[in-house]
Parts: structure tokens; sequence; C-alpha cells
């Protein structure tokens, strides 16, 4: 049976390059991968990392860090992994593998070899951008390494959305049967209790030092005998990357391809140990997911939320497209709930601010002020209210009687709106905490100017960001995503950080202009008014970056026109 | 109301629709016909402004597509056969956004009529998933109607649909066109084409092979005359 899967991989592997390279004829799409191509050949040959300074490789931070890492990444699969993304499978295999007379292991071994294209892909890439000399190895040997790496991850995530798909649906039956991978997850979140416990106190006095002592405070903290425990497993994955010799990589090999074993046999065993019982649940399942993709609808519940506001029936077409995303962002997401947590959390952390609790909330403000940080180059990628998520409806959209510029406007400004207001609403957050803070530098006032210029100038910034990739959507559309759909995971982690590199390149470009102005206009009104001078500067930028976007509207606009939908694959 | 030029669309090398040339009056029902990959889907998204023409002119409604689209696609409806609706959108709030889209005044006046009429009184505030596949359908041809279009596009219209609701369907495609509504439809029934269609546009390979009333068609093949539309069809399609 595994040859007819690897056929049926193979041929449909080698039917789509041969598709790509077709589409390689129309020039938009040569000329990208030519782009790319130099690109990823510069990054790798001209920007080619040098050896770590020894003294953070004697610190012994790597192997910790990385651990830490994935760590984080194997909780994420717990907390937020979306089940209907890794166990799902397309109309077709529905269609011809669930009547086949194939069992559920055989399944599952169709689905792990599948998964295995994109973490070849990946490991090349990461093993491309990784330099040679970083961890003392030879390109293949740290091949071996993250091939072994990603696998595992890729497994346990899958293992991890089969327990948690089982429990949603089943419910104490689905516990009796899981009680070995329940009972290893119990034990691991009273572990990180415990490390939290041990750990606070460390990291408490440290942080009271300032930053040397609070950064030597982490390598303590990873450093106790219960965080060693807790991280040994992930510790046993970075082994054979961080190994610094081909006698170390062997060493390390062992572990971490045991780690792997047992979780290809957790993965088989608890799939087919319930599932084969379950076959009519399973396939009920896989029909849903199946008629969610034909659907081509969010991967999260609509809610029955009313709208932000009623549409009028008078006004501009362009405010009924606003409008639609608005109720899509409603209906999907939770910004109602998030709002009254960051304003009910945040008049909560400023009084605490100005107490002898004030640690505490220093502690969240920064957390929220890094999430400002992610928010901002994630964001655009992130929320996708906009032309992206109407791809597959590209037909609908172009029978409609509005200009192709005043539709793109429409479709990004809710995606700026949202983003816009989440970003501010979290920096808001963390200006709060740090309200009562006199002795914090910057001081409040530079605080107050900033977060005031925020308010000017990021809108304009995600206008910019999110045209970029609309942009990006538009011409590029058989290498976009439909809808809300990314591709995720670990597998995927190497893709989306060059698309992510070449996004954040294209930004600075456009950014060069604004910034240039609006450090002329600080410069100018500094000598006056000091940091509220990035205000007015604020401001100017802001005008540069509309005339930009307006320029790249026009062009959207133009695109949008000329593309075909059948490319998003709508169309016939 | 609706003129067509020389329409030509070419998929790379492969022309999908050539040569195309003809008009449809208002209150004229066209039915157009052919084999699968005739070029019908194509004609009829060409005209709805989504794909552009490789050569050609299209004018609706006195407008021409090319120069003056928003003018032209206000004037007209498409309906597909695979409804597209918003996910988060209900019955209601689509009919609202898209009489936005088409500045329809009277919406709240429209709303209930056209749910009564096409049987989506009771589904008011449902989301899609929530409706079936002909209920789906019947919401896509509402959205199409509440802005009173001079022009109908309709692409296999009565697919999904319950016998009762075909019945309705063409009742309705019949009572727009006494309106003095443009309609053009595609479909493989052609029971329905022989039914409701004023003229019939036959395609193959993307070329008219005939095109009048099924009288004219005969007219000019004597040895048809006497059959049903589909064994002309069959005739006529070389099957």
């Amino acid at each position: 049976m595994i040859g007819t899967f690897a056929y049926l991989i193979g041929r449909s592997a080698r039917n789509r390059l041969a598709r790509q390279l077709r589409r390689l004829r129309q020039p938009r799409y040569s000329v990208a991968l030519v782009l790319g191509i130099l690109y990823i050949w510069f990054i790798i040959v001209y920007q080619r990392p040098g050896s770590l300074a020894p003294e953070i490789r004697e610190a012994g931070w790597l192997a910790p860090a990385g651990a830490v890492v994935v760590a984080g990444l194997v909780a994420w699969a717990w907390i937020f992994a979306a089940e209907r993304r890794v166990l799902a499978f397309t109309p077709a295999e529905v269609t011809f593998l669930f009547p086949a007379p194939i069992s559920r292991r055989q399944l599952i071994h169709f689905k792990l070899l599948r998964r295995q294209l994109v973490i070849l892909v990946n490991t090349l890439v990461w093993t491309l951008l990784l330099s040679p000399r970083r961890f003392d190895a030879s390109a293949w040997l740290r091949a071996g390494g993250l091939w072994v790496l990603f696998t595992t991850l890729s497994l346990h995530r899958l293992a991890a959305s089969y327990v948690r798909g089982s429990l949603s649906a089943h419910g104490v039956a689905a516990a009796r049967r899981r009680k070995v991978s329940l009972v290893a997850v119990a034990l691991a979140l009273l572990g990180a209790i415990w490390v939290a416990a041990e750990a606070s106190a460390i990291l408490a006095a440290g942080w009271n030092g300032g930053i040397g002592p609070f950064l030597a405070a982490i390598g303590t903290a990873l450093d106790l005998p219960a965080t060693r425990l807790l991280l040994a497993p992930f510790l046993a994955l970075m082994g054979p990357l961080t190994a610094g010799s081909a006698e170390g990589w062997l060493r390390a090999m062992g572990p971490a391809l045991a780690i792997l074993a047992l979780h290809y046999v957790w993965v088989v065993r608890s799939d087919a140990a319930f599932e084969e019982a379950a076959a009519e649940a399973s396939l009920r399942r896989a029909e849903a997911l199946v008629d969610r993709s034909r659907k081509r609808r969010s991967p999260r519940a609509v809610s029955r939320e009313p709208p932000p506001y009623r549409l009028a029936p008078d006004g501009s077409p362009a405010g009924a497209i606003l409008w639609k995303n608005l109720v899509a962002v409603v209906r999907t997401g939770r910004p109602r709930s998030i709002g009254t947590t960051l304003v009910a959390g945040g008049i909560i952390l400023a009084v605490l601010s100005f107490r002898s609790e004030g640690k505490v909330a220093e502690v969240v403000g920064w957390l929220a002020a890094m999430v400002g940080g992610f928010l901002f180059v994630i964001g655009p990628q992130w929320v996708r209210s906009d032309l992206r998520g109407d791809l597959s409806k590209l037909d609908l959209l172009r029978s409609y009687p509005i200009p192709a510029r005043s539709l793109v406007t429409a479709e990004v400004a809710s995606s700026t709106l949202v983003l816009s207001a989440l970003q501010l609403g979290v920096l808001g957050f963390a200006y709060l905490a740090f309200l009562g803070n006199r002795a914090m530098e910057p001081s409040l006032v530079i605080r107050s100017a900033v977060l005031a210029a925020a308010f000017v100038f990021l809108p304009a910034v995600n206008l910019l960001g999110l045209l970029i990739h609309n942009g990006a959507a538009m011409l590029y559309p058989a290498w976009i995503a439909p809808g809300s759909d990314r591709p995720g995971g670990v597998e995927a982690l190497g893709q989306n950080m060059l698309a992510m590199i070449a996004y954040l390149a294209l930004l600075a470009t456009t950014l060069l202009l604004p910034v240039a102005v609006g450090a002329a206009v600080f410069l100018g009104f500094g000598w006056g008014i000091g940091w509220w001078a990035a205000v007015p500067a604020s401001a100017a930028a802001l005008g540069v970056a509309a005339a930009e976007a307006r320029v790249m509207i026009g062009w959207i606009g133009r695109v949008f026109e000329r593309s075909d939908p059948a490319s998003a694959g709508t169309g016939r | 109301m609706i003129e067509i030029e020389g329409l030509e669309k070419l998929y790379g090398d492969l022309p999908a629709v050539q040569g195309l040339s003809f008009a449809v009056r208002a209150g004229e029902v066209l039915g157009l016909v052919g084999p699968n990959g005739a070029g019908k889907t194509t004609t009829l998204r060409a005209i709805a402004g989504i794909i552009i023409p490789s050569r050609g002119r299209i004018t609706v409604a006195g407008h021409d597509l090319a120069s003056d689209p928003v003018a032209a696609k206000a004037a007209l409806a498409f309906i597909p056969d695979e409804p597209h609706l918003f996910e988060y959108l209900t019955v209601e709030e689509h009919l609202r956004f898209v009489a936005r889209l088409y500045g329809v005044g009277d919406v709240d006046a429209q709303i209930p009529g056209l749910l009564g009429e096409l049987e989506l009184a009771e589904k008011r505030a449902a989301l899609p998933e929530e409706l079936s596949r002909g209920m789906k359908q019947k919401l896509a041809i509402a959205c199409g109607l509440i802005h009173r279009p001079r022009v109908l596009l309709l692409d296999e219209p009565l697919t999904g649909l319950d016998p009762v609701g075909i019945r309705r369907m063409k009742a309705t495609i019949v009572s727009r066109a006494a309106e003095g509504v443009a309609v053009m439809l595609s479909s493989h029934l052609l029971h329905l084409v022989e039914e409701i269609c004023t003229r019939v546009l036959v395609l193959r390979h993307g070329r008219v092979v005939a095109f009048g009333t099924v009288a004219d068609i005969v007219g000019g093949r004597p040895e048809l005359a006497g059959q049903s539309l589909e064994e002309i069809f069959l005739a006529l399609v070389g099957e």
C-alpha cells in the first residue's frame, strides 16, 4: 500500500511541479522566481553569518534556548493547534481513500508520507540558511538533525490534534482511551508549574539588578535540575543541531531518534486504537472538513454576533465592502472581548503601577509591548479581512459595479482598521501598565509623545504593509492560499520566514521616504517642543505614506481589473 | 440590450470562444447551448465583466463594457451555477449588502417580496452554512434580482433546485423577460431551453453553430423538421 501512496504523492508532486514550471511562462512569475533565487543566493552566500561569539558558545545557551523554543512550539500545538488544518484530507482523498479497503493505520501512513514533502523542503531551506560554521557540523549532519526535529514536531502536532479532536468529539470515552497521553500532558504541566515556581524568585532577583543580572538569572534558571528535567526531551532533539563534531552528532542522534520513534508509535497507535472503532465518526469528521474546504470557509466558527453597525442603503458602494469585511471580523474573531479585556486590564494595571505591586504591571507592560512589536511585524500577514480573504470570490467581486480602485481601497481599509485598532489597543495597554512608573526610562513624556505619534502614523504603516500583501496576492494568486487559510505548522516555517523577510524588505523600502520626511520634520520642530515633535513628524510621514498608498492602490486596481479569476482557483 | 461583436477569448493559445457576434433584445430570453467546453460559461463571464475578452466589443444597456464597466455592470446581474456566498453574512444581510453595491434605495420594501418569491422568508437570519444547496442557489438568485437588472445572465440556473424551485425559477425568468429584461441563460436542459427561450445560440468549440428561433434553425436544415430540440442539438454538434 505504501507503494500506492508513494505513486499518488510522487505523481501529484511531479504534476504540480510541471504546472508551476508552465506558470513560469508568464513573465511576472518568472521574474519573481529569478529575483527570489537571487535573493536566497545573496543571503546564503554573501550574508552567511560567521561563527558564534565564543562567549555565547561557551555559555552553553544554544541548546537550552533552542529547547525552550521547541517546548514553546509544542505548547502552542496543544493550546492553539487547528485540528482542521492538521487532520484535513482533501476532497479527492476522502472520495477515493475513505471508501477504499484501507485501514486507518494505512491512512495515517499516507498522511505522514505526504507531510514529508513539506518537511524535506523546509529542512533544505533551514540547512541553507544556517551557516555551516554556526554549529560546527557539516551541512548533511545539520540536515539530518533538522529533519529529525521537524518530523518529531510534525508528529507531535498530529498526535496532539488527535487527542484534542477525540476529546472534543467523544468526551469522557476518549479521555479513558487517551489516559496515557493525558497523564503525560498533566505531568508536563505540573513540571512547568514547578519550574515556574522555582525560577520566578531567581528571575525576579535578576530583574531587579538590571539587564546583565537578568540574563545571568535566565541562565541559572535554565540550569536548575527541574528545568533540565522538564526540557530533557527538547534538549535531546536539539542535541544533533548543537553538536560540535561528527562524533557528538552521532551520540546525540540516538536519543533524538528514540524520541522520534516514540512519537511515531504514539501517532500510529493513538489513532488506530480508537478511530478504528470510531471509523464512522472519523469519516464524518473528514467529510465535515471537506465540506468546509469546499465552502472555503474560515477555520474559525462563524458566530451570530450583530454587525458592528447598520449598513445604510445609500452611500458609496465601496462602503458595503468595508461593512462586509468588518462583519466577518466581528463574527470570526472576538474584537469586543479583546477590547474589553484590554481596557479593563489596562485600568487595573495603571492603578497597580502607582502602588508597591508596580513590578507586576511593569512585567505585563513589557510583555504587551513585545506583543505590540510582534503585531507590527506579523500583523499584516495575520489579519486578512481584505482581498486575500476574498480571493476565492474574485469573480463575484469583478461582477460588481465598483471601480477597481474603490474596491481595493475598501478591502484594504478593513484590515487596516482592525490591525491598527489591535496594535494601538495593545500599545495603550502597555502605556497604562507603565503609567505610574516614575523611574522608568524613557520618561512618561516621551512615552506619551511616542504613543500619540503611533496613533497618527501606525495606520499608515499598516496600510502600506497590507497593500504589499494584497498586491502580492493579486500579482501572484497562484502562490497565495485563498481565504483565511495559511500554510501552517513547523513544516511551513521556512517558506513563511522567507516570505516574511521579503515582505519586511519591501516595507522598509516603502517607508524610507515617509520616515525621512518625518525625521526632517522632527528635527525641525524638536528644538521647540521636544519629543512632542514626533506628532507633527508622524503627520508629515502620514502624508507621504498616503501618497505612496494612493499610487499602490491604483496599481493593484489595474492588476485586479486585468487578473484572471481562474488563477485564484475560482474560475473555469 | 446586449450587443456582442467579434468576441474572442484565448486561454494561452487555446481559443475558448472566437468570432462571436449576436444581440439580445429587451424582453428576449436567449438560450446558450452546447457540449461541455463549448464556451458557454466563458461567454457569460465575459459579458458579466469577470473575464476580459482577448478581442471584440461587448455593450450592455448601451454601455461599452471595456470603456464604461461600472455603468454596464450596474445594469446586469450574473448568477453563476455555483452560488458564491459570504459565509459570515446572513440571508437578509446578503440582500442589504448587494442593494448597497447597486444603489437600491427601497431595499426594506423589496426584501420581503424577494424572500417570499424565492421561499427564503423563514431563513432570513440564517448563515449560508445553515442553508441547503438549493437554498443557497435561491439566495444567489435573490441577490441577482434585488437591483432590478435590465440584463440577466444565468449559468445553469436550475442546478440544485427541487421541482417546485424549478417551476418557480422558470416563472421568474419568464416574468422578468415580460417586464422587459434581456435574459441570457446557459443550460444543458434542452427541454427548459425549448420551453422558455425565444431564441437559441448553439456553440461548439467556441464558435456559433446555429443562432435563431428553433423554426429559424430548422429552416436552414430541412432534414431536421419535426425533430425535438434535443435531436436538433445532437445533429448540430455532430454527435
